[in-house]
Order: C-alpha cells, then sequence, then structure tokens
C-alpha cells in the first residue's frame, strides 16, 4: 500500500523536525534516568509531561514524527499558468452570502481555522481545491452554502 | 491543602455560569461552562482513536480547556459585531460571521491574551507540576499544537453543534446554517466528521411515514 503523503510548508516541516529532536532528547534522557532539560522549560510542551507518565506514547509519536518527516513533500509555488487555481498553500479570498472571507488552503497538520488555515481535509477544503478565480463553488451539509472564488493568491518560500 | 481547595471553589463556578451564547440568543436556562465540558469530556472518551491519541491527555485536556473562563468571562465569534439595538441581533446571529486574515488574527490573539491572563491568575497557587501541566494542556488545545490538541479543538465545535442541534429543534429561536457552514470549514479529523453525518441524519432527516 502506498504510504500517505505530508504537505507541509518550510516552517511546518522546521517545527515537526524541532519536536523529533527535541522527543528524542527526551527519549535518551529518560533512559538514561536524567531529568529532560525540556522538562524545566518555561514554555513545556504539554507532551513532554504526558510522556513523562507513559512512555509507550513517546515511543508512538516518535514514530509518528519519523514517519511524517519521511513522507513529507514540501509545498511549493505552482507554475505560473496554474496560479488562478486552488492549491496547497494558496491564500483564497472567498465571497459566501454576500460577505468576504480569506483562507489559506493547508495540510491538516498545518490547519488552524481560528487564524483562516483551512485543512484540505476538511468539507470546505476539498471543495476549494483545484478550482479556479471565477469559480462558484457549492458546499452541501444540510445548509448549502456558496463558495465564489474571487481570488487566489502564493505567498510560498 | 488550603490553595487546591481555593482553586476547586473557583472551578466550581462554572457549574453555575451560563454560555454566552445561547444567552444572547434567549435561550431559557442555557447549559453553563461546566455542562459542555461534561458532554465534551464523555464524548473524547468515546470517540477519541485510542491506537493514535492519548486518551489520559485527551480527557485532562477537555476537562481544563475552558476553566480560564471562570476569570476571563465566555467570549463569542459575535462579540465585536453586535449592534446597540438588541432588535438586530437576530439578523446578526443569521449568518456566520466573516473575517480578513489579519482581523482573524487580532481576534485570535486578543482571546488569547485575555484567556492566558484568566489562566494565570486560576491556577497561580496550585503545585508547580500540576500548575506546568494545565498551562501546558490549554496552550496545546489554544493553538492545536499537537494531535490531540487538534482533536479537543475540533471536538468542542462538536459538542456545541450538538447542542445548537437540540436547542433548536426544541426552540426553533435561531437559524442553525451558521453552526454548519462553521464545522464544514474546521472538521476534518475522520471520526468526527463520520459523526457530523449522524448528527445530519438524526436532526435534519424527515421523519418515515
Amino acid at each position: 500500500m502506498e504510504e500517505k503523503k505530508f504537505y507541509l510548508t518550510k516552517e511546518g516541516l522546521e517545527r515537526i523536525e524541532k519536536e523529533y529532536k527535541a522527543l528524542k532528547e527526551l527519549k535518551l534522557a529518560k533512559t538514561k534516568g536524567e531529568s529532560p532539560k525540556v522538562l524545566h522549560s518555561e514554555d513545556l510542551n504539554p507532551e513532554y509531561l504526558a510522556f513523562q507518565e507513559d512512555m509507550d506514547f513517546l515511543g508512538l509519536r516518535i514514530i509518528e514524527l519519523e514517519n511524517i518527516i519521511k513522507n513529507s513533500e514540501l509545498i511549493r509555488l505552482p507554475r505560473k499558468e496554474k496560479q488562478n487555481i486552488v492549491d496547497l498553500g494558496a491564500q483564497v479570498t472567498v465571497e459566501v452570502d454576500g460577505q468576504k472571507d480569506e483562507f489559506t488552503l493547508v495540510g491538516s497538520l498545518e490547519a488552524n481555522p481560528s487564524l483562516g488555515k483551512i485543512s484540505d481535509e476538511s468539507p470546505v477544503g476539498k471543495a476549494l481545491l483545484g478550482r479556479k478565480v471565477g469559480e462558484a463553488v457549492i458546499v452541501s451539509s444540510p445548509i448549502q452554502t456558496t463558495y465564489k472564488i474571487k481570488k487566489v493568491k502564493y505567498h510560498l518560500s | 491543602m488550603e490553595k487546591t481547595l481555593n482553586f476547586l471553589i473557583e472551578v466550581g463556578k462554572l457549574k453555575r455560569m451560563p454560555r454566552r451564547g445561547w444567552v444572547l440568543r434567549g435561550i431559557k436556562n442555557p447549559e453553563t461552562i461546566a455542562a459542555h465540558t461534561f458532554r465534551m469530556t464523555m464524548m473524547s472518551w468515546i470517540l477519541c482513536c485510542k491506537k493514535k491519541l492519548n486518551l489520559n491527555k485527551v480527557i485532562k485536556m477537555c476537562l481544563i480547556h475552558d476553566i480560564c473562563e471562570v476569570c476571563a468571562g465566555d467570549t463569542t465569534p459575535y462579540d465585536n459585531i453586535l449592534p446597540k439595538d438588541r432588535r438586530q441581533w437576530k439578523r446578526v446571529f443569521d449568518k456566520w460571521p466573516r473575517l480578513s486574515k489579519k482581523q482573524k488574527e487580532e481576534n485570535f490573539l486578543k482571546k488569547y491574551k485575555k484567556e492566558h491572563e484568566g489562566l494565570k491568575k486560576l491556577i497561580v497557587s496550585l503545585p508547580s507540576d500540576t500548575r506546568k501541566e494545565i498551562y501546558g494542556l490549554w496552550n496545546d488545545y489554544e493553538k492545536g499544537l499537537t494531535p490531540e490538541g487538534k482533536f479537543v479543538r475540533q471536538l468542542d465545535r462538536i459538542e456545541n453543534l450538538l447542542q445548537a442541534l437540540e436547542y433548536w429543534k426544541k426552540e426553533k429561536k435561531f437559524a442553525i446554517g451558521p453552526w454548519w457552514i462553521q464545522i464544514e470549514e474546521l472538521i476534518d479529523n475522520p471520526v468526527l466528521l463520520e459523526f457530523m453525518d449522524a448528527l445530519d441524519k438524526k436532526f435534519h432527516s424527515k421523519p418515515k411515514k
């Protein structure tokens, strides 16, 4: 079976690599019976505390991160003629019910709808993917909503 | 132990604090923040994929996700756009508020700062380890940093949708559209997407004759 690809921005991949490195250090320190440095940090990632209690999950998360890094693919700027099409990394301006909204379409790992980062695996993300400026996309949950695509921009590094 | 007791008395206030969104919509005897937390935690236990997510962490995260509201109060996405004239509110609630990327970032930061201050005040007297753990879990939930944080954040919205559907079916006092529109942009967890289908069937399908 083909392994799942993880599409990430450069910043997203860097964040995952940083977490992977920290967790490997945590595991090594735990194995040696030391008190890991990361546990004394003020901006403590709760994951580290959770892993204090459960080493099995620490191992599983390390494997999961390894898998993400191994199967990651950087989101790249599309060719110029395709830059009016919604793809991963696109900043999309839409009109919904007479109101303007802005989303950035990202992979699930980087999604944060409060900041306008919509997952490509959400119903709206899926519906917008591959559609062009000027198109009207209908999302049918119990309520039918039309997203008119007004603008597509890419700000990828 | 006295400080722990004081913390628990403060957190207990959530049992009497009604959720603001329902108060604004005129729902009689609306659920409290603690009632929302109770069902959300129950949902997390049942719907969490135990092979992929740390259930212990998920349950703790659900329990603490709204405790900052004891000090910071409850906020809704409509707070900045409600007109003074209450008669206009229904019109505003009929639509999901749309914002620019910049406005979303500003609102997120404003809410985050307010709740962060509230949480710090609430947990200041707890033992250092517990304080760090609660703060870390809350920060993860707020920013969706880990798979557990992302799951609980989505679950929070799904519990809210279920409650909205229950009030909507009973009282028909507000439009249900904005909840569905919001949720279609937020949810990408496969189990929660399946749960959304179940909600759709339960609350929107016409009764069989």
